[in-house]
């Protein structure tokens, strides 16, 4: 009823890659109706106070503004947040935001 | 706006009824949980009151006991009885063994006689062990068998009572002689009652018989002696075959007539017979057969009613659960109801916040659409702007603030009437831009928008666009569809005092911008790309006339749950 779209497929794991670099795995598809479920993920990666943040976006397959908000909103709390490996049409949508020029990919 | 507030006053009764239903307590007060009269009925129903299925249940319980208690009864019932016909019979058998123990010392006794021509000191010597207190007999006698007179012509121990009734001395010694038997006489008269045995032994010479007596308790009362085994039974012993009062012997049976549970049985003794009536003294078969009627009854009606309880609570748990959904559907309809006030409420205010007319700018068509998301009370952030600068040139604002909802309608109009401010200071797509990124940045932290600026040179046929982070605007010229083609910069409210850059288009005659936010081309799974592509193949095939392809686009391409609102507004040369 209040959400008609059923949930898009998105699975989050957050892991410890070396001192103060949280690595948050985002899978599935990320938009409007689970961006919520990111953010949740990046607050908690966000209370042990990282010195980056590191999106790994392998296995994400879709992103909208929604995923896109989600990625500012951490740039602004974090003091880098870089992005690794994004397909094809997410990096599309990053360039198309004008986002590929503050938020760096990491290679 | 009154019959919502009455469905909120009452929805918000109800979290406060909830707990009650869950209670064992429940009262009556639980007719005030629904505010419908609906409930009243059953609200009332009294704690004690049973349903029909428990009522079922106790009855069914009941009957069920009731039949198992009855035939324990019987069972045990029939069980007695059995019992006390064969104790009976092993009593009989032990009174049986009597006979010879009274026969022998009196046949002896009349062989001797017989052998010693009736010798008084042979006889006395014989028979004085077994006469006097406590011993065998109160009183032996040796009397000839037959004369004129019959009188005993040696007496041992007492006088007996049989030498005042001649009569019946004569009926009992012909009855001896004959039979051959031990025969006795019927109850003597006397201060205490008697019971005479006689024994004959026939001879050529008449021969003797020999005559005893013994006195029976004077109440007639004996208890069965302790440690015989026949301490369970209570009994009386009659002469002869009648149970009548007068030939009782001796017993210890209180209560004429013998009532209850009792056997009888006849017990053959010389040639006459006693009758031996016994009653249980106390339960043959044990006391725990004699309770287990009892035992089952008590169980039974108490499994009965827990049972029905349970049935109780459980029909009880039922009704609640009932009227609980009734309550949460009029709950879930109360509340689809607000939500559609509340969407309904949102979009108007999304409404009033767009342009109410669309400026005249001449030489230039303009259409415009809106369309809410499907389905969502959150209203979104789209909005677009066209305004006139002076001459022919106007500039045409889109937007989309990230994010839905009251925060991002409200960024929205504050960015929409800032970008309004700074147009009309310097109408440079790329200032305004600039100027929009350290506004947001500073007033709204957590949102960003996306925006595409463009000063339209009417005349001149060219634009000025200038993007922060927009989807490019589409280009339809001679049936052909393009994306404009530039670097778009950073969304506003990413970082402060970007230098947003402006690229310049040429613009063919007649041709049709169109720009729109991203609800327009975005499907969840799908590729910004093919959006994009889907964009240009329908808009290149759409109808020629501006209002009807924007029409068009909006009906068609949002998708079909699109939980995203989207704007459009296209634009058309008409030279």
């Amino acid at each position: 009823m209040a959400n008609v779209s059923r949930p898009a497929e998105l699975r989050v794991q957050t892991l410890e890659e070396g001192p103060g670099v949280t690595v948050l795995n985002v899978a599935g598809e990320l938009d409007v109706s689970n961006a919520q479920n990111l953010e949740s993920a990046v607050a908690a990666a966000c209370e042990a106070h990282p010195a980056e943040l590191l999106f790994d976006l392998r296995e994400l397959r879709f992103m909208d503004s929604a995923g896109i908000a989600v990625l500012l909103g951490a740039s602004r709390r974090v003091p880098s947040v870089r992005l690794r490996d994004p397909s094809a049409a997410v990096r599309r949508v990053l360039e198309m935001t004008g986002l590929a020029q503050v938020l760096p990919f990491a290679e | 706006m009154e019959p919502g507030e009455a469905a909120i006053a009452d929805a918000a009764e109800v979290p406060s009824g909830e707990p009650d239903l869950e209670s064992e307590e429940r009262t009556d007060d639980d007719a005030d949980l629904g505010a419908g009269g609906s409930f009243q009925e059953t609200g009332s129903r009294s704690r004690w009151r049973l349903s029909r299925q428990a009522l079922l249940t106790l009855a069914l319980g009941l009957l069920i006991t009731a039949a198992f208690s009855i035939a324990a009864l019987e069972l045990y019932n029939h069980n007695e009885t059995r019992l006390l016909r064969l104790r009976a019979r092993e009593l009989s058998l032990v009174l049986r063994t009597a006979v010879p123990t009274l026969q022998t010392p009196l046949a002896s006794g009349a062989e001797l006689a017989n052998a010693t021509g009736g010798s008084p000191q042979k006889f006395r010597a014989f028979m004085d062990p077994l006469v006097g207190p406590r011993r065998q007999f109160t009183s032996v006698s040796l009397w000839p068998a037959e004369g004129r007179l019959f009188a005993p012509r040696v007496v041992v121990g007492a006088q007996p009572t049989l030498a005042t009734l001649p009569a019946e001395a004569r009926r009992l010694f012909a009855q001896a002689r004959q039979s051959g038997q031990l025969v006795l006489t019927g109850l003597l008269p006397g201060p205490t009652p008697k019971l005479g045995y006689a024994f004959a032994v026939p001879s050529a010479h008449g021969g003797y018989v020999v005559y005893a007596e013994n006195p029976l308790p004077a109440s007639k009362r004996s208890k069965i002696a302790e440690g015989t085994g026949f301490e369970d039974l209570d009994y009386a012993l009659y002469l002869g075959r009648s149970r009548r009062r007068s030939d009782l012997l001796v017993g210890n049976i209180s209560h004429f007539p013998i009532t209850g549970r009792q056997a009888s049985t006849v017990v053959p003794f010389g040639r006459g017979a006693f009758t031996l009536v016994v009653t249980p003294a106390r339960s043959l078969g044990g006391t725990f057969f004699e309770n287990l009627p009892w035992l089952i009854a008590i169980v039974g009606v108490l499994v009965s009613m827990t049972a029905a309880a349970l049935t109780e609570r459980i029909i009880r748990r039922r009704a609640d659960a009932e009227r609980l959904a009734v309550v949460l559907d009029r709950v879930a309809s109360e509340n689809r109801q607000m939500y559609t006030q509340q969407r309904g409420i949102a979009q108007t205010l999304q409404h009033a916040l767009l342009p109410e007319a669309l400026p005249e700018i001449p030489g230039l068509s303009i259409s415009a659409s809106y369309v809410p998301a499907a389905a969502g009370i959150d209203v979104g952030g789209d909005w677009y702007d066209i305004v006139p600068c002076g001459g022919d040139s106007a500039l045409l604002l889109i937007g989309d603030v990230s994010g839905h909802g009251l925060r991002a309608a409200t960024t929205m109009a504050s960015l929409r009437h800032a970008a309004l401010a700074y147009a009309a200071v310097d109408p440079s797509p790329s200032s305004v831009l600039s100027k929009l990124s350290n506004f947001v940045n500073s007033s709204a932290p957590d949102y960003f928008a996306t925006m595409l600026c463009m000063r339209l040179d009417v005349a001149e046929h060219r634009v000025s666009v200038a993007s922060a982070g927009h989807l490019p605007p589409l280009l339809l010229a001679d049936d052909q569809a393009r994306l404009l083609e530039f670097e778009p910069d950073v969304a506003i409210g990413v970082t402060r005092d970007w230098q947003y850059h402006e690229t310049e288009v040429s613009i063919p005659p007649r041709a049709t911008l169109v720009a729109y936010t991203d609800g327009l081309v975005e499907r969840r799974g799908e590729s910004l790309d093919a959006g994009l592509e889907r964009l240009c193949r329908v808009a290149s095939a759409g109808p020629q006339r501006l209002e009807e392809l924007v029409a068009g686009l909006a009906r068609d391409l949002p998708a079909e749950e699109h939980d995203d609102d989207t704007a459009i507004v296209g634009i058309q040369w008409r030279t």
